[in-house]
């Protein structure tokens, strides 16, 4: 089970109703913005911060039929299957955790940020404000679709069995799902959801760039986009390859082991035999003096 | 070899700079953590690591000056680097105890820090250079315990240390291959290979002077965190410039620690015999010179052939990463190279010293260009446009500070402590 989301951008409509409901969800405060304060015009924050873990970007593009459209993105941590902070952190305060969502816990966590400095998609933020600076990222609201509170009466009604379920399936979703009114954003497995996203593409391919973005990225992520222009366009990172990022440190880090063993054993050797020719040399010189 | 405390007073006008920059430094230190990381230093999402990450990297490729001379002095017993055994890892000692203030001043959370003893990370660099640093540095205190017990005639805590040390030795080596590979029956096997090295090995102290084991987990640890200090930045192909990004970048950085730290300890007995007004040691440096040509040669062929064969070397010679990868190879590889060539340009004395400045300068810039100069930062998502760190007051002040503390120490060691050999030995 591989828990992702799959992001029509398409069907974004740019309303933010996502980055509220993620600051809801997950009791952030305030920051001071302004529409065009920064790059991005009406993009509003200008990107990520310790205080807004989801943001939508604005892009105003030419799109195939030479019309000027806006087209949104809505921009979050990616949720590698194999992640680059993940295999960064030395506590294992950031998790993989089997249902797919990177979760983080600050109890582990030493504040080295080797994770903000190892993610290729630029995720993971410090609240550089705070006395004790904690890690802050997007859970895929982990706590939520994992919860299993389940109310047997609601509104003093007793519940069916499929009301419970219903009533389940609802409310497992994260926060920005849940509040996404055009269907831009879809929750689910997501090898489905990949079935999905390819039916689409395949239904209306004048509508879609052939390019699930996600799919390979990074060794692919649980997060999937589609998009009608390429994804450069909208600010995508398209020079990440499809190698998973723990590749290269993971064999240097499983060579450790052996090298210790190795190493250890070659010095000695060394060592013993240097002793063993001053020894033959030092019974020569004793030899001639007889 | 018989050592001497130096006979210079304790309190003099260069001890009064250092204790005043010192001061400053403490006062910084106190700052950070008054007002936050945020407040006092100039780190942010798109610069999370900065000065203070650079200069652990710095000095503990320095610091590995104390394995290189152990091994050199111990291992492959080579007697005429003798004089340099003990203020090498005196040195050491000092270095890496201090990287570990500043790290504590570094880490966000640094109460956490014995998270680290709890959890098991399966492939992460920094556990590894944690837990490998903290090991060698109770190492590097045994490998300097007997300079104390000589100080203070504590005979019957010699021998306690001479029997007991190895077997410390061997449990911490299992312990560590455990750390690693998550696997009892690794950790089992490392434990007999290395009870089969100190029993092999059991007559070195008579012969040495140290358990010969000793000498070998201080290598072997330091083999593996210098490493592993590139190994950090593996997981960074996307940012770091592929002129110094290399899935070989572990073994650049051992090989480049091992340069660094023979220049280092060239030029720490360069310092020694200049500011304790002792006799220089130019035969000795000169044979060391050697040796580090030697490093030298090793390392830049491995460094130039491996841009080389990944087809980067074009990058060399476009834009301003080129230009800091041409300083890089030329000023600290090739000139020293050239320098320490012969018998002859080895004999003459400022040049001998100008190679290892140069061969020590050219490890420090890669340190710089790896962690900072050669980084192409795609700042926080949605990403755009990244302005330039520059190291606020608090970070120099505590960088300054310790490289002041170590000078401060250094001295306050050899005017207390039998470390420098006795002067009219070592002429």
């Amino acid at each position: 089970m591989s828990l992702a989301t799959l992001i029509d951008t398409t069907r974004c409509i740019g309303c933010r109703a996502c980055q509220v409901a993620c600051k809801a969800a997950h009791d952030l405060p305030a920051e001071k913005t302004g529409f065009f304060a920064k790059e991005g015009g009406y993009q509003n924050p200008p990107a990520l911060s310790a205080k807004n873990l989801c943001v939508v970007t604005f892009n105003e593009l030419e799109a195939n039929d030479g019309e000027v459209k806006w087209i949104f993105a809505k921009r979050q941590c990616m949720h590698c299957n194999e992640p680059a902070c993940v295999s960064a952190c030395p506590v294992t305060a950031l998790h993989k955790t089997p249902e797919g969502p990177v979760t983080y816990d600050s109890k582990k966590c030493m504040g080295c940020r080797y994770c903000v400095w190892a993610c290729p998609f630029g995720v993971p933020t410090a609240d550089w404000d705070s006395l004790a600076p904690k890690i802050h990222k997007c859970t895929l609201c982990h706590e939520r679709i994992t919860a299993t509170v389940t109310p047997q009466e609601l509104n003093g009604k007793l519940q069916t069995k499929e009301e419970q379920n219903s009533f389940t399936e609802s409310q497992h979703l994260p926060a920005c799902v849940k509040a996404c009114p055009s269907g831009a954003l879809k929750f689910g497995e997501r090898d489905q959801l990949l079935a999905q996203a390819r039916e689409r593409i395949k239904a209306s391919p004048g509508k879609y760039v052939s390019h699930i973005y996600g799919e390979k990225e990074a060794g692919g992520t649980a997060h999937l986009y589609l998009a009608s222009v390429p994804f450069e366009k909208l600010g995508f990172r398209m020079d990440l390859g499809e190698r998973s990022y723990p590749y290269y440190s993971k064999i240097a880090l499983e060579a450790v082991s052996p090298a210790v063993m190795g190493l250890g054993g070659l010095l000695t050797a060394v060592y013993l035999l240097k002793q063993r020719k001053d020894k033959v040399s030092a019974s020569e010189e004793q030899g001639n003096k007889e | 070899m018989h050592y001497e405390i130096v006979k210079k007073d304790l309190f003099t006008r260069k001890v009064a700079t250092l204790m005043a920059l010192m001061a400053i430094g403490a006062f910084a230190f106190l700052a950070r953590f008054a007002f936050g990381l945020g407040a006092t230093t100039n780190l942010s999402d798109n610069y999370p690591w900065g000065l203070w990450i650079v200069f652990d990297l710095v000095w503990i490729a320095l610091a590995g000056g104390a394995f290189v001379t152990a091994g050199i002095v111990y291992v492959f017993m080579a007697e005429d680097f003798h004089p340099l055994a003990r203020p090498a890892v005196w040195m050491g000692l000092l270095s890496y105890s201090f990287v570990m203030v500043t790290l504590l001043a570094d880490l966000g959370l640094p109460w956490h820090f014995w998270q680290l003893g709890v959890q098991r990370p399966e492939h992460s660099a920094m556990y590894e250079v944690s837990w490998c640093i903290a090991l060698y540095v109770t190492v590097l205190g045994l490998e300097f315990a007997p300079t104390v017990f000589e100080r203070f005639g504590w005979d019957k805590l010699r021998d306690l240390w001479r029997d007991l040390s190895p077997i410390y030795t061997v449990l911490a080596l299992a312990f560590f291959v455990f750390l690693m590979s998550h696997q009892i029956w690794m950790a089992g096997l490392a434990l007999v290979v290395f009870a089969v090295v100190a029993f092999l090995t059991r007559d070195s102290f008579k012969r040495i002077g140290v358990p010969v084991i000793l000498i070998v987990a201080a290598v072997t640890f330091s083999t593996m965190h210098q490493s592993s200090l590139g190994s950090l930045f593996l997981l960074m192909p996307d940012k770091l410039s592929h002129l110094w990004w290399s899935p070989i970048m572990s073994l650049l950085f051992f090989l480049s620690a091992v340069v660094s730290g023979i220049a280092l300890v060239m030029l720490m007995d360069l310092m020694v015999s200049y500011f304790f007004d002792r006799p220089f040691h130019w035969a000795m440096l000169g044979k060391m010179g050697q040796v580090l040509a030697g490093a030298l040669g090793v390392y830049y062929t491995l460094r130039i052939a491996d841009v080389i064969i990944r087809g980067e070397i074009g990058l060399a010679f476009s834009g301003r990463d080129g230009a800091q990868f041409l300083i890089e190879i030329i000023a600290g590889g090739i000139i020293p190279l050239v320098l320490l060539s012969t018998q002859k340009l080895r004999g003459n004395k400022s040049l001998l010293a100008l190679s290892a400045v140069l061969a020590l300068g050219g490890v420090i810039f890669n340190r710089l260009n790896v962690v900072l100069l050669g980084m192409n930062l795609p700042g926080t998502l949605p990403g755009g446009s990244v302005s330039t760190y520059y190291p606020s007051m608090i970070e120099w002040a505590i960088v300054i500070s310790l490289i002041a503390a170590l000078f401060f120490f250094f001295g306050l060691g050899v005017k207390l402590l039998p470390i420098l050999p006795k002067a009219e030995e070592s002429r």
